[in-house]
């Protein structure tokens, strides 16, 4: 005979005077895993099946309608409810079955053998029903944890079939794209990602190869043709045999973040100019104040000339008259006149100021039109351009507020040209050069010494490096590594954003490139920036 | 003698890194009477207030080698009785805790006004000297006629 295997918890309600052939014996030839225990009203039971424990009760129907009591209390969530018959009866057996009972044993002769085989089959059956019940409970409450989980994830989600059409959507992925669950699902994905070429659109390489991808940026083109710029990340989904569904993809908004980038690009570059005004306000005024005092001064002598002039026009008159008296006395004024104005100085250095001032003005031209270079927006596209060329504009409009402290020696040599953002790289150099003003500013003070900034730029591993090599404070081991974070800065505040390096850092490594710092304190700071060749990768030019 | 009357004139030493500032200067102060002394660096400065005697020195501050106020503060101690002036652009950076100290008279802002600089002239230096030449002017002009900065 089979045997229940696991524990089996057994309840026989029965009169507490029931005078009838105890069932539990014929319950034990279940074996020792099966316990019975004995309960004498329809309350008790029901309590104790209360905790979901027991796997079968056997009711007397001499309990009468306590039995009925107890069918109709367990009710069909309950465990099964096997009724013993004593005299036979339909009537009884009739009542059981109405009432829900799983079966109807007769108190016979083979009762102790039918019983047992009885009550396996009905532990059998409930069991199976439990646990597929557990089961489909736990599959619905996985579905709804993840369904959880996806509708309020921050990204947007996207899964599409084998052919890039979807799937399913979340509602971020829904608000990015701009249409709803249901116009999306069965929509091929590719136009969203219209101009770009297929192998490189992150899904259709996912679909393709089976490829990865994490947190890489694309463009994603609305049916409006709005283009949104989006951080996206792709990976295969398969089933549990390992057969190729399709593709998921999440993807986020990065129009806000990409709009910050540019402010704090734009922030720290209208810092550094901040800094620069004061140093080319200083290099302005020179040739200002020079000029201005110049043009009085020109008034003056013109004034002095206009006399001589006036006394050169009555000599003319007095010549044309013929009176050889009035010729001589006008000749003699003229002479005495341009002596005490001291004529012939007043034209030369009438020449010379004219001279110094166009120098001067020359000089504040300059000066502008390097200003205007570097306050320029930049350009929507990397340029093909010489590093030497706006790294020399740059020390141009940074050397006046720093030439007072500091030897500049410049060693530039022929360079590859590099596919770049001119005004960033400019921004790079800018911050560069300050940081270094200002190490040997802290260093010297007013010592009266100077300090040397080298600029140098070579061809290095099919790039270009720049270095920027100051004699100033250098920068302690300790911060040398954060000095490239966010936000950090040893000097004061209101002196420094922070961003300086962070910015420079990230202009340089979106161009490809790296931007590496050596330092000794109380010796100097080095700064390499280094940045890839137009055609790295390919041959020379 | 006449040589009696050019030694009488006051000395003024005029200290700019920039050539053409120095002849500017010279040429707004051509007529006021003054024996200028124009010189490119104030170790050159330094050289001429060792050699002879200076009543004003008008320095701009921002020079390779050593600022303005720097040079003043050695003039003070070689030269006490000889008035001190400063020409810049650059005012921000310095304190006027450290201009006092120095003991600067006068603080001219480039770009300069020949006018308000002619004034600032005569007024320091004939306090420095004899109070008495400017007979018709008055003796303490309006704040924003001169450059000179009083206590």
């Amino acid at each position: 005979m089979k045997r229940a295997g696991a524990e089996v918890q057994i309840i026989v309600v029965r009169p507490a005077e029931s005078t009838a052939a105890d069932p539990t014996s014929a319950l034990r030839r279940l074996g020792s895993g099966a316990r019975v225990e004995i309960l004498h009203s329809a309350a008790a039971c029901r309590a104790r099946c209360r905790d979901g424990s027991v796997d079968l009760v056997v009711a007397e129907a001499a309990l009468g309608s306590e039995c009925w009591k107890l069918l109709e209390g367990l009710g069909s969530e309950g465990p099964p409810v096997v009724v013993v018959n004593r005299d036979g009866s339909e009537y009884a057996a009739l009542e059981a079955f109405k009432r829900g009972a799983a079966d109807c044993v007769v108190a016979g002769e083979e009762f102790a053998d039918v019983l047992p085989v009885v009550a396996l089959e009905q532990i059998q059956r409930w069991r199976a029903a439990r646990d597929q019940g557990v089961a489909e409970r736990r599959i619905r409450d996985l579905e709804s944890y993840n369904q959880n989980i996806i509708q309020n994830l921050n990204s947007a989600l996207l899964v599409v079939d084998l052919d890039g059409r979807v799937v399913f959507s979340n509602p971020p992925a829904e608000e990015i794209l701009g249409e709803s669950a249901e116009a999306l699902r069965g929509r091929p994905i590719w136009p969203w990602f219209a101009g770009i070429p297929r192998d490189e659109i992150h899904v259709a390489r996912t679909l393709e190869t089976g490829e990865r991808f994490k947190g890489y940026e694309s463009t994603l083109t609305r049916a409006d043709g709005t283009v949104v710029p989006i951080g996206i990340s792709s990976a295969p989904v398969s089933d549990g045999a390992g057969n190729k569904l399709g593709a998921v993809a999440v993807f986020s908004d990065l129009t806000e973040i990409k709009l910050l980038q540019r402010k704090v690009l734009q922030t720290e570059k209208m810092a550094s100019i901040g800094q620069l005004a004061a140093g080319v306000a200083h290099e302005i005024n020179n040739p200002m104040g020079f000029i201005h005092a110049n043009l009085f001064q020109m008034a003056e002598y013109l004034t002095d000339l206009q006399r001589v002039w006036d006394e050169v026009g009555a000599l003319q008159a007095a010549v044309a008259e013929g009176e050889p008296v009035d010729i001589r006395r006008r000749s003699e004024s003229l002479a005495a006149l341009s002596k005490d104005l001291n004529v012939s100085f007043v034209l030369s250095d009438f020449a010379k100021a004219i001279r110094e001032s166009q120098e001067g003005s020359e000089r504040i031209r300059h000066i502008v039109n390097d200003l205007r270079d570097f306050s320029h927006r930049d350009s929507e596209h990397p340029v093909l351009a010489d590093v030497n060329q706006f790294l020399d504009s740059t020390a141009g409009i940074v050397w006046p507020m720093m030439k007072h402290l500091v030897v500049l020696e410049k060693e530039y040599r022929d360079l590859p040209r590099v596919h770049c953002y001119p005004m960033q790289l400019q921004q790079v150099f800018m911050n560069l050069l300050v940081n270094a003003y200002q190490a040997i500013e802290q260093r010297i003070g007013d010592s009266g010494e100077a300090g040397t900034i080298w600029l140098r730029t070579e061809p290095r591993a099919g790039g270009v490096a720049i270095v920027v090599k100051d004699t100033g404070v250098g920068i302690a081991a300790e911060n040398l590594d954060r000095i490239f974070d966010p936000f950090f800065t040893t000097k004061k505040v209101g002196m420094g954003t922070g961003l300086g390096l962070s910015t420079c850092f990230n202009i340089i490594e979106r161009h490809g490139g790296s931007l590496v710092a050596e330092s000794e304190p109380g010796v100097g700071t080095v700064f390499t920036v280094w940045l890839p060749g137009a055609d790295a990768g390919g041959g020379e030019d | 003698m006449r040589a009696n009357i050019a030694t009488e004139r006051p000395t003024l030493l005029i200290v700019d890194d920039e050539a053409q500032i120095l002849s500017a200067l010279k040429r707004a102060l051509r007529c006021e009477g003054y024996e200028i002394v124009a010189v490119e660096s104030a170790a050159a400065a330094l050289r001429i207030l060792d050699e002879r005697r200076v009543d004003a020195i008008l320095s701009d501050h921002k020079m390779p080698g050593m600022s303005g106020v720097q040079l003043l503060a050695r003039a003070a101690e070689m030269r006490p009785n000889a008035v001190r002036m400063l020409i810049t652009g650059w005012t921000e950076e310095i304190s006027p805790k450290r201009l006092q100290k120095v003991g600067i008279c006068a603080l001219v802002t480039k770009p300069w006004d020949d006018a308000k600089l002619k004034a600032t002239l005569r007024q320091v230096l004939g306090a420095a000297q004899t109070p008495s030449r400017q007979a018709g002017g008055s003796n303490i002009p309006d704040r924003s006629s001169d450059y000179s900065l009083r206590r």
